[in-house]
C-alpha cells in the first residue's frame, strides 16, 4: 500500500522495537516518513512539532510513560491516532490507555499483520 | 518443558554433559521417535527386549513393529496403538542420547523410572503439557528456601521458561539456582517489580552469549555488540516481566507495575534480603536470569 508522505511517529524507548516496528510497517506498506522518539517527553515535543498522520506508542518508558505522554498528545489535538504498542497489556491499563484516547492496543510482540491492519485502516483511507 | 526439565535432571547426576546433551537437544526436531522407545516409555517392553529386537532387525528386513509381534513382546493391537501415539519430546531426548551412545536403553528405562519416581509424577504422557505437573516440578527443584514457594514465584519462574522457549529457543538446560548475596554484573539489564513486595531482576550474560541470544530473539543475524543487541536483552526482559505482570494483574488483585528496563554494564547487584540467580544453558552460552528481593 502506498502512504506517501505520511508521517509516523514511533515512541519506544528500546532501539530494537522501534528498528522492528518500522521494519514491519516498510513491509507492509511504502512511502511513510518515520519520527523515531525514546520517551514520553520526546513524543509529545516531537508530536507538537511534526503532526504526524499516526503514532505508534509503548507505555512502560523513561522520563514520561506512554499513557501520560498519550494523554498530553490528546490535549494538544484531541484527533491524534495513537496506538499503544506494548508488553504490558495489564486490563486497568488498556482501560485507562482507550479512556484516554488510545485507538488500538497492540500487544508485543505483535504479528506484521496486526501492523498492517491499523496501517489500512487508519491511513488507507485517507 | 519436560525436554527442559528432563536435561536438567540429566546434568544434575551427571550422566551427560552439556555438550552431549546439547548435541542431542538440537536434533530434536527432526528426530522421528521409534516404536521400542515408546514401548519401553508405555512399560510395555523391556529394554532387553527392545535390544533384542533391534539386533534381530539389523539382521533381518522387516520392521521392528512385526519382529516384537513374532517374539509375543507386543500385540498387533498393542503396535497400532503405539504407532498412533504422540510422543512428548523428552522421550525423543532419551532416544536421541540413545543413538548417540552416551547410554543404553536399559538405562534410558532406568533414567526415566528415576525420574518419575524423583518428580513424584507419574503421568509425564503429555501431548498436553500438564500446568500442575509443572509448577510441581518447579516448586521441587527450581524453588529455593530463600525464594518460597508461593504461587507467583512458581509463576514468574513457569513464565520465564516459557518466554526462554517461545521467545529464544527451546534448546536449553536450566541449571541448579544459586542464592547470592550479591551478583557481580558482567554485562546485563534490569528490570524493577514494585507489588507487595519489590523485586528487581536482571538477565545477565558475556557480550558473546548476548549477540547470539539477541539474534534469536530478534530473528535477526547481529555480529557484533551493540546497541541492537542491548536492546535486545532489554526487550527481552521487558517483555517477558510485561507478560508476568498481566497475569498477576488478571489472577490477583494485586497491584503491580513495572520500572523501565535499565542497562547495567557493571557493579554488583544486592537486594534487600537475597539474590537468586537462575542459570540456563544454551549451546550458544549461559544465561543468568536473577531475581533480588
Amino acid at each position: 500500500m502506498n502512504i506517501s508522505g505520511k508521517k509516523i511517529l514511533v515512541c519506544d524507548d528500546s532501539v530494537l522495537a522501534r528498528k522492528q516496528l518500522m521494519d514491519a510497517v516498510k513491509e507492509v506498506s511504502e512511502g511513510a516518513v518515520f519520527i523515531e522518539g525514546k520517551n514520553g517527553s520526546e513524543a509529545v515535543d516531537l508530536y507538537k512539532s511534526e503532526k504526524p498522520d499516526l503514532v505508534f506508542m509503548d507505555i512502560v518508558m523513561p522520563e514520561k510513560d506512554g499513557n501520560t505522554a498519550l494523554s498530553e498528545i490528546k490535549e494538544f489535538d484531541n484527533e491524534a491516532v495513537i496506538i499503544i504498542v506494548s508488553s504490558v497489556g495489564t486490563q486497568d491499563q488498556l482501560k485507562k490507555a482507550i479512556q484516554l484516547g488510545a485507538k488500538d492496543f497492540i500487544q508485543k510482540p505483535f504479528e506484521k499483520n496486526q501492523i498492517q491492519e491499523i496501517i489500512e485502516l487508519r491511513l488507507g483511507g485517507k | 518443558m519436560y525436554t527442559q526439565f528432563l536435561g536438567n535432571y540429566l546434568l544434575q547426576r551427571g550422566i551427560v554433559t552439556q555438550d552431549q546433551l546439547f548435541e542431542a537437544m538440537s536434533r530434536l526436531s527432526q528426530t522421528h521417535i521409534k516404536l521400542g522407545t515408546i514401548a519401553i516409555k508405555e512399560g510395555l517392553m523391556t529394554a532387553k527386549e527392545v535390544d533384542e529386537c533391534l539386533y534381530v532387525q539389523s539382521r533381518e528386513d522387516k520392521r521392528f513393529g512385526e519382529i516384537a509381534i513374532e517374539r509375543g513382546y507386543l500385540t498387533e493391537d498393542q503396535v497400532n496403538d503405539l504407532l498412533s501415539m504422540q510422543t512428548p519430546d523428552y522421550i525423543l531426548l532419551g532416544q536421541n542420547l540413545v543413538e548417540d551412545g552416551v547410554f543404553s536403553y536399559e538405562d534410558l528405562e532406568r533414567i526415566l523410572f528415576d525420574y518419575r519416581n524423583d518428580t513424584e509424577l507419574y503421568d509425564l504422557s503429555l501431548d498436553v503439557e500438564n500446568q500442575d505437573a509443572i509448577a510441581a516440578i518447579i516448586s521441587k527443584f527450581f524453588l529455593v528456601a530463600e525464594m518460597p514457594v508461593e504461587p507467583t514465584n512458581v509463576m514468574y519462574l513457569e513464565l520465564m521458561f516459557n518466554s526462554l522457549i517461545r521467545f529464544v529457543g527451546e534448546d536449553f538446560s536450566p541449571l541448579t539456582p544459586m542464592v547470592l548475596d550479591e551478583y557481580p554484573i558482567t554485562f546485563g539489564v534490569s528490570q524493577a517489580i514494585s507489588s507487595e513486595r519489590d523485586y528487581v531482576t536482571h538477565i545477565d550474560c558475556d557480550r558473546e552469549t548476548a549477540i547470539a541470544f539477541a539474534s534469536r530473539y530478534a530473528n535477526e543475524e547481529f555480529a557484533e555488540f551493540d546497541e541492537y543487541v542491548i536492546a535486545a536483552l532489554e526487550d527481552f526482559l521487558n517483555l517477558h516481566n510485561g507478560l508476568f505482570i498481566v497475569n498477576v494483574s488478571n489472577d490477583t488483585s494485586q497491584t503491580i507495575s513495572l520500572a523501565p528496563p535499565e542497562i547495567t554494564m557493571e557493579g554488583v547487584l544486592s537486594g534487600p534480603n537475597k539474590c537468586v540467580d537462575f542459570p540456563v544453558a544454551y549451546p550458544f552460552g549461559t544465561i543468568h536470569l536473577i531475581i533480588c528481593f
